[in-house]
């Protein structure tokens, strides 16, 4: 198995053409005008050969930020943050260098249409932060579940719906009725110790849950935002799934 | 009260308001929002700048060719209007974030140290001083959404100090305290005082010898002039979860037998003066409206915090005008001065835009603005809240708080002279743009 994971990343090397290896640990800084920041920034390949990275900027409370859009071209290197420091359909932030040598790099870093140099030097190998994966779920928690919370004075209907997939995470259907019908997109869900998460971060909705021993409820907790409230769920109309 | 004691009081407002271009925050008692001055169609420069030790969001009053101002570096300044230079500060105990009013020769305002004085407004030496209970900041637990949840922590957005009102031998002011003071303006007695249930940092307003105030408990009141008692009370909106959505802190406007006062409920209201009975309301969806309305020819001039929005509205019904989406939050109230409106913006600007169309005429950026440290805004000037807004956590608000006022926001409100307008900003300096 090792053989073919090293073949595979050695034919996609070999297909980038010119690719640098840029894997390891660089720190440095980005000279924002009143703000120098220090760049802590991991790349590194994954099984299949694909880059994969992370970065730690401690003046803005950022550790472990996924990275995407990584690129290493002859001395031309780009990579992009993801999921944060960015509005909504806007251009993710972005580093954009050149290679020096092997072990330094300098460049421009783009944010919200701001741009300030920045300098990184290899000190190490990578320990990329790999964000948590979505899991299946219990086989219990499968099927419809319903339930109902009060925000601002106004009631709001809530039902999940868990589908299970072979060999593949499983996939939520999380909707809420209010004033509006809002389908949310989830892009995480997780059970873990009993304890079940979904997050859709585009909207900033989350809910974590249990199942209560010896019930039929799935209790827990909305959160939107700041703001946490108490959720149950259960079976509509009583019913098994 | 009486009807000759409320000619007395409508009377001396009317003097009040006659005598002097701008003596009082809004402009008049009623706090109309409109000025006399005339504003430039144009800019051409700064006239001069005049620099402080700290924030400025109080607003600049003037009258007789004198500016006067307060600044968070505990003074009141008073300023000669045509060259900036200064010809007194008074310091105080604390930051001075309330508008002073002017009247009969005096100054009057609040400092954050909890006392309110009275200095002669041609020397600044001082006539009288009054201690409230003590100033504070609107705090809640959590407060936004904040960490520590269960803490009590202090709102960084409760920037203003109420500013006083003048009137009838009287001066009107909120407090930290939670009480509504009147005060006699000449010898600074205690004439009664109006507690409500919480901070009371938006301006009083006065008509008709009713003076009328919001307060952070979720309520806003009309309260007798001359006695002090409760008139009746309107209830805003209440928001138990985060504290974000509740309090007074925009100062009414007074038109035509209608109170036009935000809220950050999110709404703009319309009561009515006499009865306390709601007329209409605009609702901006979670976004506070905490700059105070402008009233005039049958419109209501306003903006509000997150969403930015410039709005006109009608006056008897509240229907939509005009709305345009500006860059950055908007605490500052808008100030009509003819055929333009003048806005001061938190990234920085103070823009002049067409009182019909809407359109932006001139904008004046600090040099913080212009030099955007730490990336507080967009390349194209919008706030950069993804950079700027981490974290929950209350020390994280402050730091952008502080961040913020790099930039050279503007919650000070603009003033109008001839040709001149006067603008605080956060950067410390009180600017002169013609």
């Amino acid at each position: 198995m090792r053989r073919i994971v090293v073949l595979a990343s050695g034919l996609a090397l070999a297909l980038s053409g010119h690719a640098a290896d840029i894997a390891g640990r660089w720190q440095g800084s980005a000279q924002i005008p009143g703000l120098p920041l220090q760049l802590t920034v991991d790349l590194d390949r994954d099984a299949s050969g694909n880059w994969v990275g992370s970065i730690i900027i401690p003046e803005l409370a950022m550790k472990g930020q996924p990275l995407m859009d990584i690129a290493a071209h002859d001395a031309a290197v780009a990579f992009a943050i993801k999921g944060a420091l960015v509005e909504a359909k806007a251009e993710p932030a972005k580093f954009e260098a050149q290679l020096d040598s092997d072990a330094t790099m300098h460049g421009r870093f783009t944010q919200a249409g701001n741009s300030a140099p920045f300098t990184l030097k290899r000190i190490g190998p990578a320990q990329v932060d790999l964000p948590p994966r979505s899991t299946a779920v219990a086989k219990e928690l499968e099927g419809q579940w319903v339930g109902e919370y009060e925000l601002m004075g106004y009631p709001r209907h809530v039902t999940v719906t868990f589908t299970n997939h072979e060999g593949a995470p499983a996939s939520v259907e999380f909707v809420i009725v209010g004033k509006k019908h809002n389908d949310l997109p989830v892009d995480f869900v997780n059970q873990s110790e009993g304890i079940v998460r979904i997050e859709s971060h585009e909207i900033g909705i989350n809910f974590e849950g249990r199942l209560r021993p010896g019930s039929s409820e799935l209790a827990g907790t909305y959160e939107q935002g700041p703001i946490e409230l108490p959720l149950v769920l259960h079976r509509p109309n009583g019913s098994g799934q | 009260m009486n009807v000759s004691m409320i000619a007395s009081l409508t009377l001396a407002v009317a003097c009040a308001t006659s005598a002097a271009a701008a003596p009082m925050f809004r402009g008049d008692a009623a706090h109309s929002g409109v000025s006399t001055g005339k504003a430039p169609h144009a800019f051409h420069r700064v006239k001069w700048q005049f620099p402080t030790g700290a924030r400025i969001v109080s607003s600049p009053v003037m009258q007789d060719g004198v500016v006067w101002f307060g600044s968070d570096d505990g003074n009141i300044y008073a300023v000669d209007a045509g060259t900036g230079r200064q010809l007194w500060a008074h310091q105080t105990g604390g930051p001075v974030a309330a508008t002073p009013a002017i009247a009969n020769g005096l100054l009057y305002v609040g400092s954050g140290d909890g006392k309110f004085y009275a200095l002669n407004a041609k020397t600044g030496a001082t006539k009288w001083k009054f201690a409230t209970a003590g100033e504070r900041h609107f705090e809640a637990p959590g407060i936004h959404g904040l960490q520590p949840k269960a803490q009590m922590i202090p709102d960084s957005y409760d920037v203003y100090g109420s500013s006083p009102v003048v009137a009838g031998g009287s001066v009107f002011f909120g407090s930290g305290d939670h009480n509504i003071y009147a005060l006699d303006a000449v010898s600074g007695e205690l004439r009664w005082k109006f507690a409500t249930g919480d901070v009371v940092h938006a301006s009083p307003a006065l008509a008709d010898g009713v003076v009328y105030a919001g307060s952070w408990d979720s309520y806003f009141y009309a309260i007798d002039a001359a006695s002090g008692k409760e008139k009746w009370r309107f209830h805003g909106g209440e928001d138990a979860l985060v504290h974000n959505q509740v309090g007074f802190q925009s100062s009414p406007a007074i038109a035509d037998g209608i109170v036009y006062t935000g809220c950050r409920d999110s709404n703009l209201y319309a009561i009515d003066a006499a009865t306390g009975k709601e007329k209409w309301h605009v609702n901006n969806n979670g976004s506070w409206v905490i700059s105070s309305p402008a009233v005039v020819n049958g419109n209501v001039y306003f903006a509000t915090s997150d969403s930015s929005l410039y709005q006109v509205v009608d006056a008897l019904t509240g229907k939509p005008v005009l709305q345009q989406v500006d860059k950055s939050f908007i605490f500052s109230s808008p100030v009509v001065a003819g055929d333009i409106v003048l806005l001061g913006i938190t990234n920085g600007s103070l823009q002049a835009r067409d009182r019909t169309s809407g359109n932006v005429l001139w904008e004046f950026q600090t040099e913080g603005s212009k030099q955007n440290p730490g990336w507080v805004l967009t390349a194209d000037r919008h706030l950069n809240n993804s950079l700027l807004f981490r974290t929950r956590s209350y020390e994280a608000t402050v730091v952008a708080a502080t961040r913020l006022q790099g930039v050279g926001a503007i919650f000070s409100t603009p003033l109008v002279g001839d040709g001149v307008v006067y603008v605080g900003s956060t950067d410390g300096n009180l600017y002169a743009i013609e």
